[in-house]
């Protein structure tokens, strides 16, 4: 590390800290970027086309690998050996995903990209609940312009469809066309009245520099060495690092940010993972991007004199209105999908086809019992065979021999998975905050969550596992398993969509915030954060693409202020 | 890194350091020392030229009546081979030997019900299996082998033979992603026609 202070330290090199690293450096700030866990490099370790008989379990899901053996996270999951946490007693549940690798989860998220919309920015305005954005759609639009332009986003064409914003021609990429399942399934959306649209994902249609277009085959959750899709370790990390300003560090896990006697951030302390050393590094200023929970670990456990709460918590909003993607599940046999000639179903991994939230106008006229949406998300056709096959296409049956290879012929490809993923209101009951007892293995203490679901998610649960049933009978179908309509029953546990935000919302003024519009703290000038923890509300699409353009829009502000000597 | 770890009850545990003194010699070898824990794959393990570390439990006898199962489930047809021919009792083997909460259920399933079949299974021919699983599932056993099938027909399909049987003809690198061919388009559009959905002109 430099002798001179960094200008720069940023925490996490995930989504936020990747694109921070990315625009920092590139304005020719000294970057020292931390990351918590091993360096990883997708060309080299990603198992491309690699088959389930090349995996121990056949590459079953494990306590040590939950997404299977070729899922891309390393040293991690729902449990990390030495670094637990807890959940509060009387809490709903709440389960906390933590990958330990460079990149963080950008190398195995599902490259949805979704551009929030503008009434997702004032939700507040629009049904008196939550809190408004301090900034609107207009101002964040050209920064998902950029984004989209420099990692690679497919879009299909402008469709003009409410609150789901349309890209400026020249961003995106060719949409590829949808599996023969999906034409079927939109058809009965649209039977509905419901219309379908191509998914924005973070996978390349067309090769963008060095990085090769999707050539639809392995999965994205294994990251990619052909650069196709959209991981910090592949499209953010390696330019930054050729302008030779950036410096990583990786095993560094970092737990305090540390304050000066002008009770300016002067730098962080860190755990050396590699000898468990406590060991600290100065700069000018701080970036923190560590994932929305962990980044308000670090400030709860930043206390001085100054902040005894920990920094930015003199309202005691570190920490709370955390926020997940209201979840549901429905799975459905289709028997008019038997029968198909064999179709290469793989494509991009994900649907080619999404749902976007259509109840705007039922809203408007009273017709729902809950405000704001979700999106709807499906999987089927002839996905590589898993060992659930059984469970999934021949569940209670017992042919053998021809009977049932007959049997599995028939009916393979003709299963359907659907998920909605729907906005959260915050709420006062959902929070992080430190155990009180409970501390890591390096006598860090760990975060205690609070989860509780309002009604408002409970009842779109229900609404969307309803429209599930509707859509399946359409389809001449029957629900695979019993179908579970109670919506506190039906909507996944907080934490397990992994698409936490809040802890760190952004906002006007000081006492209703912790950091302001460019993720600059209230409290320390000089501290940023660019992570999902800054969002004030968790809208019905997937956050990523919002925490890359935020990143990019606070770390240029803050390149700006250390060019100008505001910092 | 080290992985989960084994829950090993202590009858379990007595029986493998038995077995192991046995290996070993008789009466070579203290009895009661406790057994190290089986670890899994960890956390990090490496993703290509993958192997299982932990090692492989049934007996060459047990592994017999597996094999016999499982070529029970899928003997060959056709250009089709046998289960065993691919392997299958292997994962089966591997899959019952893994330190992780979902086999070692099946491992207890597994072992109790090889137990109940007896040596006689494996080379038995199709009526004298069909009789020894009918017998099984009087006994209220039944769902012993409606795991092995579950687990012999996932074993199978995951493999080349088995995309090739039912059909998954993914996995292949294209340098575009086709729409519908004009016959699977035809299906679509009489499936749709069928269920009275909108088919776009």
């Amino acid at each position: 590390m430099a002798a001179t202070p960094y200008d720069v330290i940023v925490v996490g090199s995930g989504a936020g800290g990747g694109m921070s690293a990315y625009e920092l450096s590139r304005r020719g700030l000294k970057v020292l970027m931390l990351e918590a866990g091993r360096d990883y490099d997708p060309l080299t370790e990603t198992p491309m086309f690699e088959t389930p008989d090349k995996a121990p379990l056949r590459d079953s899901p494990t306590p040590d690998k939950p997404f299977g053996y070729f899922d891309a996270t390393i040293d991690g999951g729902w449990e990390v050996p030495g670094e637990p946490y807890t959940v509060a007693e009387g809490s709903q549940p709440f389960k906390w995903w933590r990958p330990r690798m460079l990149g963080g989860r950008t190398n195995h998220w599902g490259r949805i990209s979704l551009r929030f919309g503008p009434y997702d920015f004032k939700p507040y305005s629009r049904d008196g609940h939550g809190i408004d954005w301090p900034i609107d759609y207009a101002e964040l639009a050209p920064w998902y312009d950029k984004v989209e332009r420099l990692i690679g986003v497919t879009g299909g064409p402008p469709m003009g469809m409410e609150n789901i914003p349309d890209a400026p021609p020249g961003c995106q990429q060719p949409a590829p066309p949808p599996r023969a399942y999906e034409v079927l399934v939109s058809r009965a959306w649209a039977s509905m009245g419901i219309r379908t649209r191509p998914i924005h994902a973070a996978i390349l249609t067309k090769p963008i520099n060095d990085r090769a277009a999707c050539v639809y085959a392995t999965s994205c959750l294994r990251g990619c060495s052909l650069k196709a899709n959209f991981q910090s370790t592949t499209v953010l990390i390696p330019p930054a690092t050729e302008t030779g300003n950036l410096t990583t560090v990786t095993n560094a896990m970092v737990y305090r940010v540390d304050l000066g006697r002008d009770g300016k951030a002067k730098g962080v302390s860190f755990i050396d993972k590699r000898t468990g050393e406590h060991r600290s590094v100065t700069g000018r200023s701080v970036v923190l991007t560590a994932g929305a929970c962990e980044s308000a670990r670090i400030l709860l456990n930043s206390k001085s004199p100054l902040f005894p709460d920990g920094i930015g918590n003199e309202n005691g909003l570190v920490g709370k209105y955390l926020m997940d993607s209201v979840g549901t599940k429905f799975a459905a046999h289709i028997p008019a999908l038997e029968g198909l000639p064999p179709t290469n179903d793989d494509g991009m991994s994900i649907m080619h086809e999404y749902v976007p939230w259509w109840g705007h106008s039922l809203q408007a006229a009273n017709k729902l019992d809950f405000p704001r949406g979700y999106h709807v998300e499906m999987l089927g056709g002839r996905l590589m065979p898993s060992m659930m096959l059984a469970g999934l296409t021949d569940p209670g049956g017992d042919a053998r021999g021809p009977a049932l290879r007959k049997a599995m012929r028939e009916r393979y490809g003709s299963l359907i998975f659907m998920s909605s993923r729907g906005e959260m209101i915050p709420n006062d009951d959902s929070y992080c905050d430190l155990d009180p007892t409970v501390k890591d293995k390096w006598g860090i203490p760990v975060l205690r969550f609070h989860w509780k679901w309002g009604e408002t998610e409970t009842r779109q649960a229900e609404h969307a596992m309803k429209t599930f049933v509707e859509l399946v009978d359409r389809l001449g179908g029957k629900p695979i398993g019993p179908v579970e309509t109670d919506g506190a029953k039906a909507i996944q546990p907080g934490g397990s969509i992994i698409h936490e935000v809040g802890t760190l919302r952004m906002g006007k003024k000081s006492i209703q915030s912790v950091v302001n519009e460019h993720g600059q703290l209230w409290a320390v000038k000089n501290l940023f954060v660019t992570d999902g923890a800054v969002m004030p509300s968790s809208p019905d699409k997937n956050p990523t693409l919002s925490i890359l353009a935020l990143s990019w829009r606070n770390s240029a502000h803050l390149a700006d202020l250390a060019r100008k000597g505001e910092l | 890194m080290s992985g989960a770890m084994l829950q090993v009850d202590r009858r379990t545990a007595i029986r493998w350091a038995a077995a192991l003194a046995a290996a070993l010699g008789s009466g070579a070898h203290a009895v009661a020392a406790p057994v190290e824990p089986i670890k899994g794959y960890g956390t990090d393990p490496k993703l290509i030229d993958a192997k299982a570390p932990w090692p492989r439990i049934l007996t060459a006898a047990q592994l017999r009546t597996v094999a016999a199962m499982c070529d029970h489930v899928l003997p060959a047809e056709g250009d089709a081979p046998a289960a065993s021919a691919i392997g299958i009792h292997e994962l089966i083997d591997e899959w019952v030997s893994a330190p992780y909460p979902v086999q070692q259920a099946d491992r207890t399933l597994i072992l109790e019900g090889l137990d109940l079949l007896g040596p006689g299974f494996a080379t038995a021919g199709l009526s004298g299996r069909e009789q020894a699983l009918a017998a099984l599932a009087a006994k209220g056993k039944a769902g012993f082998y409606a795991r092995m099938r579950a687990l012999t027909i996932g074993a199978y399909y995951t493999t080349e033979a088995g995309f090739k049987d039912i059909g998954y003809i993914g996995n292949q690198a294209l340098d575009a992603f086709p729409p519908m061919s004009a016959e699977v388009k035809a299906h679509i559009d009489r499936a749709s026609a069928k269920l009275g959905l909108p088919v776009p002109s």
